[in-house]
């Protein structure tokens, strides 16, 4: 798409949007949200942004090589998290035991490893969703817009 | 209301042997028609016995619920319980979901790449 009214007001949004994600993400041990919506939301954005530029855009600011990097990295970091729970004495993803970092109830730096989990799961999902919707895109060799 | 345990094992066998053996016919229909009527029956009879929407006494208000909304916050040190539950209480079932996520892309990415 060439419309000029679609790319200015997404150049507006996605940053807004993106911000939105990461807060859904980091407070997700504070009010409704958390990995998985987050990750929707982060995802989303990247995927209005390649829709409404270029495939080649989005392709520029978040690179195949990249997103299965941060794919596959999302999912080894939560099962190192889990890890590391077992290397300080305890069950595998055990989080008060462990006797992690705990702030006080209610601030953003504090529940242990539930914020760190809610990071990769947020990597997770969005790099998922983007990896996704651009292989799928990319396959009916289109690419974007030919107008 | 209970059930012997031989009369359902019996019926299901009579299902099986209606489904997969019996050929197409008078018989078939009038044993295929009975089946729905019993299993019909089987289902409301269950529905009924289910406690009213609402009770006090029903079997999901146990301990369960109380410890994790009681005791959330100090055993885990997140406000939301939700996200205490999905990661904290049960983080391995949340391993679970994100091997899902990958599986989902490595069979999205071998059918699309595989050429």
């Amino acid at each position: 798409m060439k419309d000029i009214v679609i790319r200015t007001v997404c150049r507006v949004i996605v940053p807004f949007v993106q911000v939105y994600g990461l807060y859904v993400i980091f407070h997700g041990h504070l009010s409704p949200g958390g990995g998985f919506a987050g990750g929707a939301i982060l995802g989303s954005s990247m995927v209005l942004f390649a829709l409404s530029f270029h495939l080649e855009a989005g392709a520029q600011k978040l690179g195949h090589e990249t997103s299965s990097y941060l794919e596959s990295g999302g999912g080894i970091w939560y099962i190192l998290i889990g890890l590391l729970g077992l290397a300080l004495g305890s069950n595998f993803l055990t989080n008060r035991a462990a006797g992690l970092g705990f702030g006080l109830p209610g601030q953003l730096f504090s529940g242990g490893m539930i914020f760190l989990l809610s990071l990769g799961i947020g990597v997770k999902v969005a790099s998922t969703m983007f990896t996704l919707f651009y292989n799928l895109s990319e396959e009916e060799g289109s690419g974007g817009d030919h107008q | 209301m209970e059930v012997n345990p031989y009369v359902a094992v019996g019926i299901l066998l009579l299902m099986a042997y209606v489904f997969f053996y019996l050929p197409a016919g008078y018989i078939r229909h009038v044993l295929i028609v009975l089946l729905v009527f019993i299993i019909g029956y089987a289902l409301v009879m269950t529905v009924s016995e289910m406690p009213t929407f609402g009770a006090v006494d029903t079997p999901a208000h146990n301990v369960v619920p109380e410890r994790y909304l009681g005791r959330a916050p100090e055993e885990t040190g997140a406000v939301n319980v939700v996200t205490a539950i999905i990661t904290d209480y049960r983080a391995f079932d949340t391993l679970g979901e994100v091997v899902v996520l990958f599986v989902a892309i490595v069979a999205a990415l071998s059918n699309l790449k595989a050429r």
